[in-house]
């Protein structure tokens, strides 16, 4: 039996499908079977991130609609042969499909893939109902910026009320502007969301390169932003992550940590 | 630790401090209207006990991490002779 995880961050373009893209390559690399599900029907966006839009027959309501089986809509990625993507409808509104139609598609998938990794609309509307359905536990995307967090945090409270086991993905993080004392440093979003950090993506020009492509950052050499993808890929599954090199930021991190400013010092 | 020095405070420190003002009201739902209201009841209730100014009475809703707090304070007077 797999597991579900959506991929939230109320705020919309905080890199919500590029995370879920990234970690889906990442896991995928990692030996594992790996669906991903773009729930933003309307306004889809995962199919052009991952590269794969010129390939889309049916989508997520022609598998809820019973116009064919979830296996037949599933498009199996160019560059790995474990990672698949069910597409949103671009023409169909957020009401085609029911919390109920979601959870009984990904307790199918779950049944046949390791993981199943849900794109979730930006929003706390039926977009995001519909999302969080099925999922056995979220990751939550945040950006270092007040109304990021604040969006954050109204997701997390929705999560909460669910009972969905929640984590953090900070993403975007400058250790230049944190050091400078112009923005918020990985240690004050945990704080500030009290929740546990899965990793702290740096700002990094070489996934603005790979969406362009079409091209997952992590499949693409060893940007920092991939790097950091990758080992969060690895916590996500529960393997072990290298500590000494795991947040990035070089200097300013390590110090970070040896303050007793990250939870990795404080597990 | 520099910034105990400097006179200004940095971005981030103002970004913190507002996020934790915004957050404690949201995680309440208390919108600005309806805790001016519940300010001027409490007022009320402690102005029938002892002679106040319920001008100078304050609420503030603070949150730490995800437990968020009420703090109402009254100046109270002196008991007269």
């Amino acid at each position: 039996m797999g597991r579900a995880i959506v991929i939230t961050s109320g705020k919309g373009g905080v890199g919500k499908t590029t995370t879920t893209c990234n970690l889906g390559a990442a896991i995928a690399q990692l030996g594992m079977s790996v669906v991903l599900i773009d729930a933003d029907i309307g306004l889809r966006n995962l199919d052009v991130v991952m590269g794969l839009e010129n390939r889309i027959v049916y989508h997520v309501v022609d598998v809820v609609q019973g116009k064919c089986s979830a296996q037949k809509a599933l498009i199996k990625d160019r560059r790995l042969d474990n990672l698949w993507l069910l597409p949103a409808s671009q023409t169909d509104d957020k009401d085609a499909v029911t919390p109920a139609d979601m959870r009984k598609l990904i307790g199918e998938l779950k049944a046949h893939y390791d993981y199943v990794l849900i794109d979730c609309p930006a929003g706390i509307e039926q977009g995001f109902k519909n999302a969080i359905a099925g999922a056995d536990e979220a990751v939550v995307v945040a950006t270092p910026e007040v109304s990021s967090i604040r969006d954050a945090d109204r997701v997390v409270g929705l999560l909460a009320a669910q009972d969905i086991p929640t984590r953090l993905i900070v993403n975007r993080i400058s250790a230049h502007l944190v050091k400078k004392g112009d923005m918020l440093s990985q240690a004050d979003v945990i704080e500030i969301l009290a929740l546990e950090l899965l990793g702290a993506v740096p700002l990094d020009e070489h996934v603005v390169a790979s969406t362009n492509k079409g091209m997952p950052a992590v499949l693409e050499g060893k940007s920092l932003a991939a790097r950091e993808f990758v080992r969060i890929g690895r916590r996500l599954i529960g393997l072990e992550v290298d500590t000494a090199r795991e947040t990035g930021g070089g200097w300013f991190a390590r110090i970070g940590r040896a303050l007793g400013l990250s939870p990795a010092s404080a597990a | 630790m520099w910034n105990l020095f400097r006179a200004k405070q940095s971005s981030r420190e103002v970004a913190k401090g507002r996020l934790h003002l915004v957050l404690a009201h949201d995680r309440v739902g208390l919108e600005g209207g309806k805790l001016q209201e519940m300010r001027r009841e409490i007022a009320a209730v402690i102005s029938k006990y002892v002679p106040i100014d319920v001008e100078a009475v304050e609420v503030q809703i603070e949150s730490k991490s995800r437990a968020t707090e009420l703090r109402v304070s009254s100046p109270l007077p002196a008991r007269g002779g």
